[in-house]
């Protein structure tokens, strides 16, 4: 049996995300929250919840985010949302250069 | 292939048009008009959707409670009507109502509590409101609905246009069956009218949409699917609403909100693509409620064997 110790990659971002996920989702399985939950496809997140999801996650990055870029899939779940917005290589959905 | 229609030769076909973007159908489009309306029928008979007929106006509270005019403002139409004192009523008559430029020189209104039907389907919503469905419903309706643009093309982009919905109330996993059905069965519908489309992601067209979260949450899950002829022409469109609807207007299905989805025809839309693939002689028209037969016992066939499928799987 492996006794490598599981390398621990939550940032401090991606533990606020989880935790206001967490505070705001609805019907979440019985298993509990995970990083691989639809959240919008499930309905455990609506509209309503987008606005306050988008302000939560520039103040995680410390940069805005243009609304105008954002593509289908880029809430689907928890990981794809801290890969998208909260790596510190994220690209997409940057402030677009006008 | 298809061509851009010549203004005249619609004309001779039996269109009228106000540059205000209002169509009078009268001869062969007539015809063909009603003939795409039989075939959309035909089509909403495969879930035996019932019929009901809605009234030209909705009230603005009852549109308001989802939203519409924070939504849609730039597409809102009000009707307008003046306040009945007789006072304001002989100074209205005292002077020409119309002035040189057709502009109707308004005396004192009464206030505007409806709108000119945006959306056949919104009419569906209220008059099921407070409505616990034991099994899921299929409606289909038709209504002129109006929609202000910012410019106006006959057939293709109107003020005023007869729009058929066939909605479907039930559990999100019901609406998703028969939105995934209706999309099969206008896609054969089209192949049966020989009208080449795309289906392509869409969106509502929102008022400020990136500070709108209905219109974000529509790019980040999509919910609407068109299906376009030539380079732009929606002539019918998927819609799953979630439970908008069903929330804001009581109306639930196995304990919960009810889902709703809809799709959309816009008649006059459908004339364009006729007359722009098959030309503006009506003789060379195909028959929509012939086509529409028979892509409804294709889709049947599609079922069964289907069924049979999954029986030996």
């Amino acid at each position: 049996m492996s006794s490598e110790p599981t390398q621990d990659r939550t940032t401090p971002q991606l533990a606020a995300l989880r935790s206001w996920v967490a505070q705001k989702a609805r019907d979440v399985p019985a298993g509990g929250l995970t990083d691989d939950l639809p959240l919008l496809a499930g309905r455990h997140l609506t509209s309503l919840h987008i606005p306050e999801l988008l302000l939560l996650l520039e103040r995680l990055r410390g940069r805005p985010i243009d609304a105008d870029r954002l593509q289908p899939g880029d809430f689907r779940d928890i990981q794809t949302i801290a890969a998208r917005f909260l790596a510190p290589d994220a690209a997409p959905a940057e402030t677009a250069a006008r | 292939m298809n061509q851009a229609v010549p203004a005249g030769a619609l004309t001779a076909a039996g269109l009228g048009w106000q540059a205000s973007g209002h169509a009078t159908l009268a001869g062969p489009l007539y015809r063909l008009a009603d003939a795409c309306d039989q075939a959309f029928l035909a089509l909403a008979s495969l879930w035996a959707a019932e019929p009901e007929e809605h009234p030209a106006m909705i009230a603005a509270a009852t549109l308001q409670r989802v939203g519409y005019l924070t939504s849609f403002p730039h597409q809102a139409t009000f009707p307008v009507c003046l306040d009945a004192d007789s006072g304001n009523l002989l100074a209205f008559t005292g002077s020409d109502p119309v002035n040189s430029d057709g502009v109707v020189r308004l005396a004192r209104t009464a206030p505007a509590r409806d709108l000119l039907t945006p959306a056949a389907c919104y009419h569906i919503y209220p008059h099921h409101e407070g409505e616990q469905l034991g099994a899921l419903r299929y409606i289909t309706t038709r209504n002129t609905c109006f929609r202000r643009e910012t410019y106006y093309e006959p057939l293709r982009r109107q003020w005023s246009f007869r729009m058929r919905e066939i909605v479907c109330l039930g559990t999100r996993g019901e609406v998703q069956d028969f939105l995934a059905h209706a999309k099969s069965a206008v896609s054969l519908l089209l192949r049966e009218l020989d009208l080449p489309v795309h289906w392509e992601v869409a969106t509502d067209p929102f008022f400020e949409p990136a500070s709108n979260p209905h219109y974000l949450a529509q790019v980040l899950q999509p919910v609407k699917h068109e299906a376009r002829f030539g380079a732009d022409l929606a002539i019918a469109s998927l819609n799953l609403h979630e439970d908008h609807f069903g929330a804001a207007f009581g109306i639930s299905r196995a304990s919960q909100p009810a889902t709703s989805g809809c799709v959309a025809f816009g008649i006059e839309r459908w004339l364009y693509a006729i007359a722009s693939r098959h030309g503006c002689d009506p003789a060379a028209w195909p028959d929509p409620v012939a086509a529409a037969r028979r892509a409804a016992a294709a889709l049947a066939a599609a079922d069964a064997r289907i069924l049979t499928e999954v029986g030996q799987a």
